[in-house]
């Protein structure tokens, strides 16, 4: 309820009211936030790590809006947007990190830098100007960082990466039975990787998530980059780029359960 | 002739304040520790566990009835009895140190300073002071059910040693998770001995 069925219902409404306005991917803020509230609420004091992820993505779609309305992307953008998600995730874990031997921070701090990096620079450099592969790369990436954040002992994360996994699918749903693709952009794409890695991350950090599990599942929107028929119907390219997705999110979980 | 008389009144009271200096015990870590009890499903059972690690100190002054308590609690080492995965992906003890509950990677110590001790008679009666975990401090009162103070047996050291309880809302310390599948009130039962300095 918290992190499935709550959050898909306020994704599934935002997408519906805003995709005219090419706004339907605050979808997948809208869902993660729903969850936040039933699971923990808007409590920022003391500033966690948990915390400071929440700030984040409610920050994001602030961003994603102003590239999306304000300036063109570029791939240097793209590039910046992914140095500043992997700043940001240090600047998240640092207290954490810093009470750890060196091989340790360089081994689980950068690969929640370059995990959230990587997810954040694909997604809006390939994914973000085509709906469908970015909300088959959103519903992946949410649901493998939640089964996988469970799988490391956090069900507080994992509800809020299956809550990421409904806002993405609800948005996907809508394209699917609309027939034609609508608009991701930044909006949708930005806060979708950035919350999808920085859960992973918190998961590995403050929870019990292997390293090689969340650069796997940083992998998970280059599965939504894959080929699928030119001539497929929306439906049909919906459901085998999630199907891409949850392979390489199904290898992740694999890995966090036997780790 | 009135300085004698001052100098005789200093020396007659010199014992009085000695004896009524605080004394100060440290917390012995092998026989001091926190236990808690949780609701489970709704109350369908009290679950226990405890934390392995405790150390502090605590200082008395039985003729002023004063006195005072500081411990640190390390929550890296809680413990239920269920620290064995099996086939299950993770254990309750692992599951206990991640941000559900004590979220021991970012705050590795509960900590509890008194900040008032109050006396039923010639014993310890209650100890107020402030419970910090997970950053946040709220003030919390220990009911004292049992406090002795005597040498050891064998190491003829000065000890001290008693049972005190209290009732914490964990979800006032932002432990928001699992409310009211686990329950929100946490009782607390802290077991505490300590050697004189």
């Amino acid at each position: 309820m918290q992190g499935g069925v709550a959050p898909f219902v306020v994704g599934l409404v935002v997408t519906l009211l805003l995709q005219s306005v090419r706004l339907g991917g605050l979808a997948v803020v809208a869902a993660f936030a729903t969850a936040v509230y039933f699971v923990a609420g808007f409590t920022f004091s003391p500033l966690t790590a948990t915390r400071k992820i929440v700030l984040l993505a409610l920050a994001a779609p602030v961003i994603g809006i102003f590239i999306d309305f304000g300036v063109k992307t570029t791939r240097a953008g793209a590039g910046m947007l992914a140095f500043a998600a992997g700043v940001a995730a240090l600047w998240i874990f640092w207290p954490v990190l810093s009470q750890k031997e060196m091989a340790q921070i360089w081994l689980i701090g950068g690969a929640a830098a370059i995990a959230v990096a990587f997810m954040v620079g694909f997604g809006q450099m390939f994914l973000a100007d085509h709906a469908v592969r970015a909300g088959a790369a959103g519903l992946g990436a949410g649901l493998g960082v939640g089964v996988a954040a469970i799988l490391a002992a956090s069900a507080t994360y994992g509800l809020y990466g299956i809550a990421l996994g409904a806002g993405s699918g609800a948005f996907l749903l809508v394209q699917m039975l609309r027939g034609k693709p609508g608009t991701a952009g930044a909006t949708f794409m930005l806060p979708a990787m950035l919350i999808a890695g920085l859960v992973a991350g918190g998961a590995m950090i403050l929870a019990q998530l292997p390293w090689y599990s969340v650069l796997v599942l940083a992998l998970v929107p280059v599965g939504a980059r894959l080929p699928v028929p030119a001539r497929a119907r929306v439906w049909q390219q919906a459901m085998l780029l999630s199907l891409y997705t949850f392979i390489i999110a199904g290898i992740a979980c694999y890995l966090a359960w036997h780790s | 002739m009135s300085k004698k008389l001052a100098m005789a009144l200093v020396a007659a009271a010199l014992p009085l304040s000695v004896s009524a200096a605080p004394e100060n015990y440290t917390i012995d870590p092998y026989h001091s520790y926190v236990h808690f009890e949780v609701d489970h499903i709704g109350g369908l059972s009290r679950m226990r566990g405890r934390f392995d690690k405790t150390a502090g100190k605590f200082t008395l002054d039985q003729a002023a009835k004063t006195g005072s308590l500081d411990v640190t609690v390390q929550t890296t080492s809680v413990t239920t009895g269920d620290n064995d995965k099996g086939s299950r992906p993770r254990s309750r003890d692992e599951h206990l140190r991640t941000p559900d509950f004590f979220n021991v990677a970012e705050f590795p110590t509960m900590t509890f300073k008194s900040t008032n001790v109050a006396f039923k008679g010639d014993n310890l009666g209650s100890i107020e002071g402030n419970l910090t975990l997970l950053g946040v401090t709220k003030p919390v009162t220990l009911n004292v059910e049992r406090w002795k103070c005597m040498p050891h047996p064998q190491s003829k050291k000065d000890m001290c040693g008693g049972n005190a309880t209290g009732i914490v809302k964990r979800s006032d310390f932002g432990m928001k998770f699992g409310i009211p599948a686990v329950g929100d009130e946490l009782a607390l039962f802290i077991e505490v001995e300590g050697y004189k300095e």
